[in-house]
């Protein structure tokens, strides 16, 4: 469970101190399927970056699982957004030396050995994850040799490779054409049931939102009001 | 996969930057190297000369009275060492070799023997210097024991005719040859007596060069010096026998008579030539310094183009320690390039420069000089890194994104 409570993030520019965010609190259940909508500059990314553990917020707490992530050491905050978290960002994110195939396997090198599977099985899911996605033919394929959507769908993929908890997309379909974008989240769907994954998505897509459990509205850096999915 | 194998990816996937990188550190090493080489084959040089001229002791008598002798060059005329003294020397030098042996911890089991190693006695070749004029030039005249001169100079060569056999031949110097344009089979005129010259010896580029000789007995006849001698020269038998001590022990206890050491002359030298090139490595070490503060730069500009990649690495899990692994890991393998290149620039600036700094010089590029090269490059490429990994590993995964 994700228990966000009281954030706060504020940024110095200059002399003036803009609330990013404000009084943001609610919870997540394990296995919520939930999306954070909102006009740009509202605050979704920011509180993405708080929740994944990316950004530090100003004031509050998130706990994941009891633990507040915030008040861990580098190593152990590694460790959590490595084992538990798995992100999906809104830009290209793919190491350019790396092919497709040892993209999606790199989080699996930061995880400690005790709680690393064999290469073999890493590397055969990682091609299953792949192929999954529709990039069977492109395991080798450098990020150049890739189209925008490809990349993002390997983006996609090495999310799952250390099949985490809970996984943070920031416009996960940014780059996909409609059908695509239909595979991914249909993919996401399964690994939810599957897994009991939770998902956390930031989108501009109001179609996407309608697709998840429940959708959160924000404006100003403020929670206004939630919905269930389907009705934003 | 690990770290280390996406260090290897991210250097061979961009081959230009790790040229750069490299070949920042290879030309710092390459001189380092070059002067190490040069220098090695340089010292082994000199210990060439040591081992095939050293080993030896000029022993002289103290008081050369002869103002216009080649006294700078070892020779002294009008100064005497009776023969009879040369038993007590030969003991008190034969002595002091045991002694000294012992001294550096060799069990003498037997006299003549070094842990079971014979060592044959020295040879003693003495000389008698006296001047006179022949063809009308002034010239010395160098009574010597053929036998025993032939094993302490052994480098002495004929180059015309033959060494001479009988009391009333000599032998000549090159450069006194050429000078009074004599040939072998000449007469000269020695002291009031006539000389055949049977030969005439092969350049040695030392006094002797503008020399007469003769047997020891015939030049103390002829010069009515007979029981006389100027100096000695002393050949030790063995490589390593402790010349010095036995130099130090005559001076002591032999009156009249200054024994130096040869050995000691060239260990001065190699000495000299080891400050001078301690000297030029440091001037070297200064400019691998540089090379550092280059690559170093190279490095943070890299990481600020790199601010992305290495957010993204924090964002899947990346510890700070793992951050600091991976670019190490990349020093170190760009060091080793660094290190391999220097070697082969360097090995190849010694052949070129050796030559040139010593005559004669064999360059000998050892194995031991790719490990030097190898670890030097290594640990410049390392200490340029340290802070740009530290700095790497500090970055807030926001401000990196922020970069975009």
């Amino acid at each position: 469970m994700i228990d966000i409570h009281d954030i706060w993030k504020i940024y110095d520019v200059g002399e003036e101190k803009i609330e990013a965010l404000r009084e943001i609190s609610f919870k997540i259940e394990r296995g919520s399927f939930i999306s954070i909508v909102g006009h740009s500059g509202s605050g979704k990314t920011t509180l993405l970056s708080i929740l994944g553990g990316l950004t530090k917020p100003t004031r509050g707490s998130v706990s994941i699982d009891g633990a507040d992530i915030w008040s861990m050491n580098d190593k152990d905050l590694s460790s959590l957004r490595n084992q538990k978290i798995g992100f999906i960002f809104q830009f290209s994110s793919l190491i350019p030396t790396l092919c497709a195939v040892d993209n999606v396997a790199l989080p699996v090198i930061y995880r400690s050995r005790e709680h690393r599977h064999s290469w073999k099985a890493v590397y055969e899911y990682a091609e299953e994850l792949l192929s999954t996605l529709g990039l069977k033919h492109k395991l080798k394929a450098f990020p150049s040799e890739l189209s925008g959507g490809q990349q993002r769908r390997v983006a996609i993929a090495r999310a799952f490779i250390n099949k985490p908890a809970i996984i943070v997309a920031d416009e996960p379909t940014g780059d996909l054409d409609s059908q695509s974008e239909s595979d991914v989240m249909e993919f996401f769907s399964k690994i939810n049931e599957q897994y009991q994954t939770t998902f956390l998505l930031v989108t501009h897509n109001l179609a996407l939102a309608r697709m998840t459990d429940k959708v959160h509205n924000m404006k100003d850096g403020m929670l206004l009001h939630s919905n269930n999915g389907g009705s934003p | 996969m690990k770290i280390y194998q996406v260090a290897l990816k991210e250097i061979g996937k961009r081959k230009m930057r790790t040229i750069y990188t490299s070949f920042g550190i290879a030309v710092a090493v390459s001189m380092l190297i070059s002067v190490m080489i040069t220098a090695s084959s340089g010292q082994k040089e000199v210990f060439n000369v040591i081992a095939r001229y050293g080993h030896s002791l000029t022993i002289q008598p103290v008081d050369t009275k002869s103002g216009q002798s080649l006294k700078n060059f070892g020779i002294g005329t009008g100064s005497y060492i009776p023969e009879t003294a040369l038993p007590a020397i030969l003991e008190v030098y034969q002595t002091a070799i045991v002694a000294g042996w012992e001294k550096m911890g060799a069990l003498i089991f037997q006299e003549g023997t070094i842990g079971g190693a014979a060592f044959p006695p020295p040879t003693f070749a003495p000389r008698l210097y006296e001047e006179t004029t022949i063809k009308g030039k002034d010239v010395i005249v160098g009574g010597v024991v053929l036998e025993k001169e032939l094993i302490a100079r052994f480098w002495w060569d004929i180059a015309e005719g033959k060494f001479m056999e009988k009391d009333d031949e000599v032998i000549i110097g090159r450069l006194f040859a050429t000078m009074t344009q004599t040939k072998v089979g000449d007469l000269l005129d020695v002291g009031s007596t006539k000389m055949t010259v049977t030969g005439i010896l092969r350049e040695t580029d030392s006094p002797d060069d503008y020399m007469v000789f003769t047997s020891l007995k015939t030049c103390q006849t002829l010069f009515n010096k007979q029981g006389k001698i100027s100096m000695i020269n002393v050949r030790a038998m063995c490589p390593k026998c402790p010349v010095g001590e036995a130099a130090v022990e005559i001076n002591k206890k032999v009156l009249g008579v200054r024994a130096t050491s040869q050995m000691e002359i060239a260990t001065a030298q190699s000495q000299i030539f080891q400050k001078t090139t301690a000297l030029i490595v440091s001037f070297v070490v200064a400019s691998l310094i540089i090379s550092c503060i280059g690559v170093f730069n190279i490095i943070m500009g890299a990481i600020h183009g790199r601010m992305r990649e290495i957010g993204l690495l924090k964002a899947l899990g990346a510890s700070k320690n793992q951050l600091i692994r991976f670019f190490m890991y990349e020093a170190i393998l760009i060091g080793i390039t660094g290190g391999i290149i220097g070697f082969a620039l360097g090995s190849a600036l010694s052949h070129i420069v050796g030559p040139i700094l010593f005559k004669d010089i064999v360059i000998q590029v050892t194995p031991r000089f790719l490990v030097i090269a190898v670890l030097l490059g290594t640990l410049a490429s390392i200490v340029a890194s340290i802070y740009p990994a530290l700095y790497a590993s500090k970055i807030r995964i926001t401000e990196a994104f922020k970069s975009l």
